[in-house]
């Protein structure tokens, strides 16, 4: 019954401060349905969206397997898996809907997150789809899942299926769409119809799914387009910092510093917000990743940081990573 | 045997490396809110209260193996037959039991008709929509096997025909060429019907059922011809020996599972999952005991019966048109005759006669949740050092 009133309160309230119209227009996006008609609305809204998302799912098919992916330009760029492009600057085939194959080329991406890109390198007017702004996407939204389960079948054609955004933090989001072999790299649409994230990986229970969150490419959308793929070899054996940091909205704050690293021996402290290297502002521990691990041990990089409100600029000398 | 360690090697770390749960993580959506959860089956209100009453538990040795439709008030009750093989006793959702006779099989359709042994006449029955309109993105909804619980998903992909599957041997065939013509066997599938009847690895076979071998193409030809169950004479060479081997064919999908990554992540599938004349496809997470029962639409409405659990995201149901047309031809005592393309009581314009691509062998992209990096929700953890 405690739920009941809250849902009358907030009812309530919002219809004082919003008007009826907005609350009840906007029902199927993330509210928990209470019948037969809220049912109705997520299954309207899911009919008229789904055509028009279908037609930007690509299938990519290369020597080494099967996975999806989804259009979003109009000249070809391709969001997918890093674990489906595997490398960068490789020749794929994309397949579209209708079954015709066009020509492709890896580009960048991360195996931390597992974001992948690619671009259609035919020429021509692709269909494609919107992707959604950062931090839009919540846990509660109605979500669907698109892709080529199994591989390409043009006569059973694309498999959707429906579910919530269960989970979500700053490098997955997790979602009750069931995935399957083959959909790897495809797309998960909220109910305004744009991407709010990529297929990655699954779990032992059916209903709970991991995604790379679209956060994930909008921040670093250069490197990936640029062809830097971030890569766990990398990170082994290239520069190495020595801090764990936690995202905040003013930086990274550093958790931990390693001991004897070259973090510690130039001074860094716990606490300290990161918020620049070598110029590049610091949105996500995985841009820094991809920064440091484009750099060699022994590389100079400027980093600069806030301590007790004091902006610093400090040249790190980067190390290599200890064998743990 | 090589490829075998390997997969087993496969098998292994998918099973070791599943095991993510969500316990004690406040910032997941609570089970009840989530597609399957108890608040969303509860928006469905009487169309889940239907679907778990037409629906029937149907039991071998107290033991569950299909669900039925109840498409009579006397309680006449639709399943899956190659499911419900022995089905001795029907439970209701009121756990009231009844013992069952059978009263006909259809093998075209996997479909058998049932009579619980009562003379109660006001068994709760579903109503077909036999017009099938229901398109890609629709609610679909099933009883849970508890029969108290409905599962929730919506339907998806082109309706279709889905074709013969064929009986196989299960062997891998070498194109080696050996002095003696035939075809080499490099691998004999473990627990498949070659196995069984005694075929062994370097085996050259030279004729089946006195037709001669002369290729692998050959061989693929005469076999798949056969259907699962069917007996043929091998006749191979063994070092020195001729020998005769008789071999009763099994179900591809079944021998071939093995090597099939993404059935290995599926859990149980059902056995006969081919050879349909049309189906609609969706995407309820229910198991394969689960075929037999019926599939309802938003408004209550049955749109077919659960025939063949097929993946972990896919399970085919018959549309109404055909088990509607079943019942009814057999409750006026008519025989059943398969339709046509050009049967006009079938919605569908077009059947294409070819089955879909077979799921290749080939590696699919997307892991389990495996490897260092996503072994827990957060895929690299906190204290994960740049």
């Amino acid at each position: 019954m405690n739920r009941f009133f809250l849902h009358a309160l907030i009812l309530f309230v919002s219809t004082l401060l919003l008007g009826a119209d907005v609350v009840s227009e906007k029902k199927w996006f993330s509210e928990t349905p209470q019948n037969h008609d809220d049912l109705k609305a997520i299954q309207d809204r899911l009919k008229l969206i789904l055509s028009g998302a279908k037609k930007s799912l690509v299938a990519i098919e290369s020597e080494d397997g099967a996975g999806s992916g989804v259009i979003i330009s109009e000249d070809g760029l391709v969001l997918t898996a890093a674990h489906v492009i595997g490398e960068t600057g490789k020749k794929m085939k994309v397949r579209l809907p209708n079954g015709k194959s066009l020509p492709a080329v890896s580009l960048g991406g991360s195996e931390i997150s597992d974001a992948g890109m690619l671009k259609i390198t035919k020429k021509g007017k692709w269909p494609h789809v919107q992707i959604e702004k950062m931090n839009s996407s919540k846990v509660g939204d109605w979500c669907f899942a698109i892709g080529h389960p199994g591989g390409f079948d043009k006569e059973r054609g694309i498999i959707v299926r429906l579910g919530r955004v269960i989970g979500k933090t700053e490098d997955t989001l997790q979602s009750d769409s069931r995935l399957l072999g083959g959909d790897s790299g495809g797309p998960l649409f909220n109910l305004n119809g744009k991407v709010i994230a990529i297929h990655s990986r699954i779990s032992k229970e059916a209903d709970q799914n991991f995604h790379v969150p679209i956060e994930c490419f909008h921040i670093n959308w250069k490197f990936y387009k640029e062809g830097k793929l971030l890569t766990f070899d990398k990170i082994e054996k290239k520069g190495f910092l020595g801090v764990s940091c936690q995202a905040t909205e003013e930086g990274l704050k550093i958790l931990n510093v390693v001991e004897g690293s070259s973090a510690q021996k130039t001074g860094l402290q716990k606490d300290d917000i990161l918020f620049s290297l070598d110029g590049e502002k610091l949105d996500s521990r995985e841009e820094l990743t991809i920064l440091i691990s484009e750099k060699s041990p022994n590389d100079a990089v400027t980093i600069e940081f806030r301590r007790d409100k004091k902006q610093i600029s400090l040249q790190v000398i980067l190390g290599v990573r200890p064998s743990e | 045997m090589k490829t075998f360690h390997q997969i087993i090697l496969a098998l292994l770390y998918a099973f070791n490396l599943y095991g993510y749960t969500d316990n004690n993580n406040s910032e997941l959506l609570i089970a009840s809110e989530r597609l399957n959860g108890s608040s969303i089956q509860h928006a469905f209100g009487s169309s889940k209260e239907l679907a778990t009453q037409a629906t029937v538990r149907l039991l071998r040795n107290n033991k569950l193996i299909a669900l039925g439709t109840i498409v009579h008030s006397s309680g006449y009750v639709l399943t899956k037959a190659s499911s419900c093989v022995g089905a001795r006793e029907a439970e209701t959702s009121d756990g009231e039991k009844y013992l069952l006779k059978i009263k006909k099989r259809y093998e075209e359709t996997d479909l058998a008709l049932y009579k619980l042994i009562t003379d109660k006449n006001s068994f709760q029955v579903i109503n077909w929509d036999v017009d099938c309109n229901t398109t890609e993105g629709s609610w679909v909804l099933a009883a849970h096997t508890n029969l108290k619980e409905i599962r929730i998903g919506v339907t998806s992909g082109t309706p279709r025909k889905i074709g013969r599957e064929g009986g196989v041997m299960g062997v891998l065939l070498t194109t080696d060429t050996s002095p003696v013509k035939g075809v080499k066997i490099s691998e004999v599938v473990p627990q498949a019907a070659a196995y069984r009847a005694g075929l062994l690895e370097g085996d050259i076979i030279t004729e089946i059922d006195n037709r001669r071998v002369k290729n692998q193409d050959s061989l693929i030809k005469i076999i798949g011809k056969k259907d699962p169950g069917d007996v043929v004479r091998v006749k191979v060479s063994r070092k020195t020996e001729i020998k005769k081997i008789l071999v009763t064919l099994g179900h591809r999908s079944v021998t071939f599972d093995l090597f099939n990554r993404n059935l290995q992540m599926s859990g149980p599938v059902s056995k006969r999952k081919d050879n349909f004349e049309m189906i609609i496809q969706h995407d309820l997470p229910i198991s394969k005991e689960s075929m037999g029962g019926p599939l309802f639409n938003l408004d209550g409405k049955c749109i077919g019966i659960n025939i063949a659990r097929v993946d972990r995201v896919s399970t085919y149901a018959l549309p109404a048109y055909l088990p509607s047309k079943v019942t009814s031809l057999f409750l006026e005592s008519r025989p059943y005759v398969k339709t046509t393309k050009q049967d006009d009581q079938s919605p569908y314009e077009s059947l294409s006669l070819n089955h879909g691509r077979r799921a290749r062998n080939s590696f699919y992209w997307l892991s389990d949740n495996h490897g260092q990096f996503c072994k827990s929700y957060h895929p690299v953890p906190l204290a994960y050092f740049h």
